[in-house]
């Protein structure tokens, strides 16, 4: 709910974090792919948002701690360290290699131990349901010297699979007595451990019961949804006198289609000739992002409500202020009454004159993203306000109408820029076609600015539904407005869907050419069986698929 | 002064406990982990004290050891306390891989090691442990021989970094030292008696025994050197290959099995550099059995952990110095 997350940056840090684990793991030949994708998100919400810690001090006094007793992580964990800045990622590649500071489990670095450590890691794991334990003792010390240091808090990450060690249950007794309130334990609910699902190895539900039983304060999230994260990370801060477990629901391998929720990805190295595949499907999350002021005339809370069942991305806002185009829709004080209604991110896109000097409004409002026009704002307009919300962890963003040119100066902004609307219709009204003569300006931008370091996300916002929704996508589009597409026609439900099998198939048909390219192709297919067989028929590979074994 | 001149006994456990007392007045960083044998191990009188910095977990071993490796992560000198049967009995894997390996301030000290502990029986005569514990890397073994042993010992290893393992007998027990001896450095064995034609290399209660074979022997005519090597882990290897070059056997004696205790790390510091006979005194690799208080002399001399038993190894050991 607009915790200052810098929602964008945050997702495209923890793609990095995947797509480093991905080589490390590929690399290495060995490591968990699984357990570090499940557990990207959560690592990354903490190293990159809620944890006080400052990777050129890794020894700070007044740090945050994070135990990651889920220790086969690694991958991600190491992944995660390294994007927040605690030493070079490039050094992932060295992953479980003799010789290298990235041990197959990470060692608790120490003097003693600087080979086959990296500074930031606090403990040393491995063997399973210790991790608890060990977090109970630094909370402890913490709260000891309370009076000197200000208070630390302690995070540690457990897997299900974990659970089923007794030394949980003990710890989790020990930290309900001591009522240790600066303690926040995360479960990597992936339901999935090394010889199955976790319910058939060792039932662990109900998760939740258990947890309140042994007092402790529990909240639930999708552990995929960052914005839950931080949410529960925010409330759990403010608990007293008990501990803090947060049940994070995630899927095993999330990210890698063929690898998630499939144990047999537990603990097995994807060959390293498909690595560029991976990094391809990693590289292209696309997000979802209906916008409001589609179709019908109804209560927007309701709108919101509909599309969060359907686990779409964010909320896209269209703010118009019947100047800058000729409609108006609503502004900041509904945005802001709209802001409990729901946890996921608020996409602003202000249509409107002036954006300096209104943008404070939708800062206090708190939208999570807000992008304004190229052509309303000069260059210093645009770097003021893009630096105010950087400043209040909001994403910046810049929108181009379809005769607009990429202004240049914007090349000297990209570095904070978190997202590019290229608008394939003139803005103004809700409903309009999709206007294809944007499609080269948008595939020459993607290409120009990624030349340019922009690491951020290129959205495609006018006409996108179901017919004109790959061609956005093979322009390079990740993040998709879709207003009449989702609103229009009154199956909400159905339309989400399709929506969502489209880009499904535009990725398969890109990552299908990729492994072409790089003469893995039948490997590939065979890897993705499972996966490429509802879309056999509209990629033209049924044939193909069908002589695989 | 090295010995005690008068004849007296003393409890290892309450020393352990008034020591931790002490230190934790002129040092914040020292607190305790306990789990439900607070009163037994003596530590409750520091809990008494600093109710703040006593942590007591309940009957959790794996997670009372983990617990004191967090919170000397977070700069505290965690003292974990419990029987031996428990620590490291339920947790060799938490103390390897939670303390040893990252090297952890953490001081296992455990009470209730060997035979001694009497009416429990074998489930709770610890005699595997100094194995155990002393084949971890960066673990280091101390078994101290009696009460102002303890004493020493005890602010030793609390102010010496990294872990070690600290081990306690039940019983009230001979002092062999004078207070004020000073003479506890780790990795360093203490001469008791010197002798020149064989060695009774001893730890724990068996020194007492170890001082009582060689006065037996010394009757026979036989020169008994005694050592007292507290420090299992680092040993004293210099002085054990001092003691097999001077005197050419070696008889030793634990209140453990035979397999990978004090003899075996003699026997492997010998064999690797100057071999001589060595006859290890110990619990022959069987378990142990209950016995009353009052039973416990006639126990041990079933297992065979004597006097006369060391007498007899000596003589054994001397009988095959080819020197």
């Amino acid at each position: 709910m607009g915790f200052n997350m810098r929602y964008l940056d945050l997702k495209r840090r923890i793609r990095d974090v995947r797509m480093w684990a991905i080589q490390g793991i590929a690399e290495a030949g060995s490591g968990h792919p699984g357990a570090s994708f499940s557990a990207a998100e959560i690592m990354g919400t903490l190293y990159f948002r809620t944890m006080k810690h400052d990777p050129s001090n890794p020894t700070w006094e007044d740090r945050d701690y994070f135990i990651n007793s889920k220790a086969h992580s690694a991958p991600g964990f190491y992944s995660t360290l390294a994007v927040a800045g605690y030493f070079p990622p490039e050094e992932i590649r060295t992953l479980r290699k003799l010789g290298s500071r990235l041990q197959g489990h990470p060692v608790r670095y120490s003097e003693h131990q600087k080979h086959h450590s990296v500074p930031g890691v606090e403990y040393s794991g491995g063997s399973e349901g210790i991790g608890l334990s060990v977090g109970i003792g630094i909370a402890l010390a913490k709260k000891l010297d309370r009076e000197k240091a200000k208070m630390n808090k302690v995070y540690v990450l457990i897997g299900d699979g974990e659970s089923n060690e007794g030394q949980i249950w003990e710890a989790s007794m020990a930290a309900g007595k001591f009522k240790l309130d600066n303690l926040v334990a995360i479960l990597d609910r992936n339901r999935i451990q090394q010889d199955g699902f976790t319910e058939d190895i060792m039932p662990l539900d109900p998760t939740k019961d258990k947890w309140a039983a042994f007092n402790w304060q529990v909240f639930e999230v999708d552990g995929h949804k960052v914005e839950q994260i931080v949410d529960a990370l925010y409330k759990a801060a403010r608990v007293h006198d008990k501990p803090v477990m947060i049940v994070a629901n995630t899927i095993k391998g999330n990210g890698i289609r063929h690898m998630a929720n499939n144990p047999q990805w537990h603990g097995k190295a994807p060959p390293k000739r498909q690595t560029e595949v991976l990094l391809e499907e990693l590289e292209s999350e696309c997000l979802i992002a209906p916008s409001i002021i589609a179709g019908e005339r109804e209560n927007y809370e309701d709108k919101i409500r509909k599309v969060e069942r359907e686990g779409v991305d964010m909320i896209h806002l269209d703010v118009m202020d019947g100047r800058f185009v000729p409609n108006t829709t609503f502004f900041a004080d509904t945005i802001k009454k709209l802001r409990p209604s729901t946890s996921l991110p608020f996409d602003a896109h202000l249509m409107i004159e002036k954006p300096l000097e209104k943008v404070q409004e939708y800062i206090d409002a708190r939208c999570d993203i807000i992008t304004v026009h190229a052509e309303a704002c000069t260059e210093n307009e645009f770097k003021e306000i893009q630096e105010r919300l950087i400043n209040a962890g909001i994403s910046p963003g810049i929108a181009i109408n379809p005769g607009t040119d990429m202004p240049n100066w914007l090349y000297r902004s990209l570095h904070d820029l978190d997202v590019i609307i290229v608008m394939s219709v003139n803005p103004g009204f809700a409903g309009q076609k999709f206007m294809p003569e944007v499609l080269p300006k948008m595939m020459a931008v993607n290409k120009e600015l990624m030349e340019h370091g922009f690491r951020g996300y290129i959205e495609a916002d006018g006409g996108i539904d179901a017919t004109t929704l790959h061609q956005a996508y093979d322009a390079g589009a990740r993040i998709f407005v879709a207003g009449a597409a989702v609103y229009g026609g009154g199956d909400i439900h159905g339309s989400v869907i399709q929506l969502r099998h489209k880009a499904a198939v535009a990725l398969e048909k890109r990552l299908l050419n990729h492994s072409t390219r790089l003469n893995v192709r039948s490997d590939w297919m065979k890897a993705r069986k499972h996966i490429l067989i509802p879309y056999a028929n509209e990629l033209g590979i049924e044939e193909e698929l069908h002589a695989i074994k | 002064m090295l010995l005690s001149s008068e004849k007296k006994t003393a409890d290892m456990r309450s020393a352990y406990g008034d020591t931790l007392v002490e230190l934790g007045r002129d040092d914040p960083r020292i607190v305790c982990v306990g789990g439900d044998t607070t009163d037994s191990l003596k530590t409750k009188k520091f809990g008494d004290k600093y109710p703040d910095r006593m942590f007591n977990v309940g009957i959790a071993e794996a997670n009372l050891v983990s617990v004191a490796a967090g919170l000397s992560i977070a700069g505290k000198i965690a003292f974990a306390s419990t029987y031996a049967a428990f620590i490291p009995g339920r947790c060799v894997d938490q103390i390897r891989n939670a303390i040893c390996y990252p090297s952890l301030n953490v001081k296992l000290v455990v009470s209730h090691a060997g035979l001694t502990v009497g009416p429990d029986g074998a489930s709770h005569q610890q005699i595997e442990d100094i194995a155990s514990m002393r084949t971890i890397p960066n673990m280091r073994v101390i078994v101290p021989a009696d009460a102002v042993a303890v004493k020493h010992l005890i602010r030793t290893i609390a102010r010496t970094p990294g872990p070690f393992y600290l081990r306690l007998a039940r019983p009230s027990s001979e002092v062999i030292y004078a207070d004020n001896a000073e003479s506890f450095l780790i990795g360093r064995g203490n001469v008791l008696e010197e002798g020149s034609d064989a060695t009774i290399i001893a730890c724990g209660l068996m020194v007492v025994m170890a001082i009582e074979a060689a006065m037996e022997l010394k009757r026979k005519g036989v020169s008994c050197r005694v050592v007292d090597m507290f420090s299992i882990k680092p040993i004293d290897s210099e002085l054990v290959v001092k003691c097999a070059k001077e005197t050419g056997a070696i008889a030793t004696a634990e209140e453990h099995n035979i397999l990978g205790g004090l003899g075996g790390a003699v026997s492997e510091v010998t064999a690797e550099t100057y071999p001589v006979p060595v006859k290890r005194v110990g619990v022959r690799d069987t378990f142990g059995e209950s016995a009353r208080d009052e039973e416990i002399d006639t126990l041990l001399e079933i297992y065979g952990l004597t006097a006369t038993e060391i007498a007899k190894a000596v003589l054994e050991a001397r009988s095959r110095n080819r020197k």
